[in-house]
This record gives structure tokens, sequence and C-alpha cells, in this order.
């Protein structure tokens, strides 16, 4: 935590996972150094469980990792451009880049793992 | 149908919660099937007093034991769970609309995995183990949905609306007739008896092999086995599980949603008889006392 805490840039990271749409996407990826995105739906059950985890692990990576939001309903482009076929999906973007995706609900610290790998 | 208590799940902690509400002269309905508890596999040589006895032989005395005291079991799957004003209304698999004002959820951890080659590759490429998350991604596909109860039933006829055409491929259909009336008059494609060998592909999902030698081509894969997951029932009811499912309670078994306790192998860990039954005394007694309004 306290080396997570450290490596913050300023106030401009996010402590909180953005909602983005379609149109704000690239702009997000293209900001931050590392960035999560996680793709939910709103009658997705394992999205809902999952989604306090989230919120959770934006607060404590802030300055170190990006959280978004995107509701694969509403924004449909995204999930086709990256051939997302299930959700809860996290996309991992490193320097703008897909490095990862995370699919299906997990707890806290399997999810932070999966993250933390990529710092 | 009006009860005090229903009770969802029909393994030894949603029956000893139906034997200790109804010996409070509560109206108890207990809804699933028997034969889907864990217990009805197990064999029993830890659990007090006990040292040697199949857990089918225990589970069907235990059934008869609640049955005794009044307790009503209807061999059913539940459908959809919700709260209705001051009560919860719940609907099965044989179309019955059950109300009550305590709700016990006690239906236990199911086993989603097919385990075949090409499941865990193409997880997230085209197979799914849930149907109404993603059958928005497969509109105007061809999709497989695989396993033999409720849940494959119910998610063959949701995904009739999406994709162009829906293979359902059970080893042996076990569906109430009422659910199975509506797929037959659905688009679904049934094709039983009828096992998985593997799920094929590149990049993504691109067919099926049955163990007969057929082949299937396919762009999703869903494999829904069992009956309504526990968390799904939870999420109706507006009780959040954590990722792994589980639903936390307190000493009382409650959940965060007054009138709805949980019991057993859903509320955690160790998976074992002794607290799966001690739980379902807890969630039992309490529920009856919600209902009677008793002071502790």
């Amino acid at each position: 935590m306290e080396e997570l805490k450290s490596g913050a840039k300023g106030a401009d990271w996010p402590h909180e996972p953005v909602a983005l749409t379609d149109a704000s996407f690239e702009a997000f990826v293209a900001k931050y150094s590392m960035v999560v995105i996680d793709c939910w739906a709103p009658w997705c059950g394992p999205c809902r469980m999952v989604a306090p985890v989230v919120d959770a692990l934006a607060k404590e990576m802030a300055g170190k990792v990006a959280f978004g939001k995107l509701n694969t309903d509403e924004n449909p482009s995204t999930p086709g451009k990256f051939n997302i076929s299930a959700i809860p999906t996290l996309l991992v973007f490193k320097g703008g880049k897909l490095a990862d995706r995370i699919i299906g609900a997990m707890p806290k610290e399997q999810l932070a793992a999966k993250i933390k790998k990529h710092l | 149908m009006d009860f005090d208590v229903i009770i969802i799940g029909c393994g030894p902690a949603g029956l000893q919660a139906a034997i200790h509400a109804a010996r409070k002269k509560v109206k108890v309905a207990v809804l699933g099937h028997l034969e889907a508890s864990g217990l009805n596999r197990a064999d029993v040589e830890n659990y007090f007093g006990i040292d040697q006895m199949s857990g089918k032989e225990l589970l069907f005395k235990g059934a008869e034991q609640a049955r005794r005291f009044g307790a009503e079991i209807f061999e059913q799957d539940v459908m959809k769970a919700e709260r209705k004003d001051d009560a919860f209304e719940v609907i099965t698999d044989h179309d019955l609309e059950f109300r009550s004002r305590a709700l016990i959820l006690a239906p236990g951890i199911s086993r989603k995995k097919l385990n075949v080659p090409g499941e865990k590759e193409f997880l997230g490429k085209g197979v799914s183990y849930c149907a109404s998350c993603d059958c928005n991604f497969f509109r105007q596909k061809t999709v497989a949905v695989i396993g033999d109860e409720s849940t494959a039933a119910s998610s063959a006829l949701l995904l009739t609306e999406y994709a162009s055409v829906v293979y359902w491929i059970s080893k042996n259909l076990n569906v109430a007739p009422q659910l199975m009336a509506k797929v037959k008059a659905s688009k679904a494609d049934i094709i039983s008896p009828a096992s998985v060998a593997r799920i094929t592909g590149d990049e993504v999902v691109k067919g099926l092999e049955l163990n007969d030698g057929r082949r299937l081509a396919v762009d999703g894969v869903f494999i829904e086995l069992g009956a309504k997951g526990a968390a799904d029932l939870a999420l109706d009811l507006n009780v959040l599980p954590d990722p792994s499912g589980i639903i936390e309670v307190n000493k009382d078994m409650e959940t965060s949603v007054p009138g709805v306790f949980a019991c057993g192998d859903v509320t955690g860990m160790p998976w074992q008889l002794a607290r799966a039954v001690g739980q379902g005394c807890i969630a039992g007694t309490n529920a009856a006392k919600l209902v009677r309004k008793e002071a502790d």
C-alpha cells in the first residue's frame, strides 16, 4: 500500500473508476501509464459482485493505475473492437497498449495480484 | 401459495432450518431437489454420533423428519425470487408461485465447470458461464447451451431471443414439464442424449465435438449446469455476494436484507455437514421468530 501511494504522480490520477463511453475511451487509455477498464452491464450478476472490489482497488492503486468503467450495453463499439464476449472483463493497458484481459469476478487479492504483475 | 417461511435448498442446512422453523409452528415450504445436495453423494464419517452412514440415507431421513414436523417439500427449482412489498415471491420451474414473510437461502455451492478440453482456453473467447450476462454479444450468431437442468433450459430460451441458432446439448434432460414445453415451443434445437467431448477453435470458439463423433459449428458455448446458482438468487433479492459467490451473514444468519437469511455452504467454509446443520438451526429458528415477532 505504502509503495503504491509513494508512486502517485499527483491529484490528476482518479481515486475511483471513471465512467467511460466509446467516445472517451481512447483518450483515457492514452492519458495514464497504466489503465484498467472494467467492462460491465447492469444485468450482469458477476459484474455487480466485482464492482466493490474494483472501487476499492481504484482507491488503493491511485497514482499507479487509473481505473475506468465501460457499460457494454450503452457502448457496443469498444467491446466489439476488443472482441469481448463475456463480462465482467477487465482490460489492462500499459503505455496505451492492451497488456492483459482478466475475465470473470474474483476476490480482491486475486484481482490485485493479476493487475500488480503489470506494474 | 402462502407460507410463513420459504427455504431455498434441500440439503442439510435447508432441512435443519425447516425442522426448527416448523417446530415453532410456522408454515414452511422447502424448495429444491434432494438429489442435488452434495450430501447425497457423500459418505458421513465425521458427524457427531455417526461413525459411518451414506449421506443419501441421512439426507432422506432428514427430509422425512422435516415433513413429520409439518414442513412441505417441493422438489422444484426456483426460477425467480424477489421482494414484493412486505413479502417474498418465488416462482418455480413448475410455474408455481410461493409467497412468504421470511426467506432462507440454503442452496449450497454449485459446480459450474464442465471440465472438457477447450473450456478454460476459450473462456471469454466464446465460452461463457452466464447467458444473461453475455447473450448480447451473440446476436445473430450460432450458440450451444450445455446442461441438463433448469438453468440450461432457461438459458436456451433466453438465447433464442438473441442468437440465430441455439443448440441445447444435454446428456439427460431433467427439466420440469412446464419449462420443457416452453423450450420445445421455441426455436432452440434440442440435441439429447449427447455430451461434449471438446470445445474447438483458434483465437475464438469455432465449434464443438460431441462424444458420439458429431461436430457442430458454433460461435459461443454457454455452460449452464444445475439449478439457478446461489449468487443469482441472492442478487435477485438485493443481497450482494462477494466475488466468490459467498453470502455474508451475521451470527443470527441474517443477510444484509431484512427477512432474508442464509445458511450452509453458501455462507463460506468449512463446507462441512456439522456447520451446515448448525447454521440451519439458527436460520430456521430466527426466521420463525421474525415471522412470529417473538422477542429474543
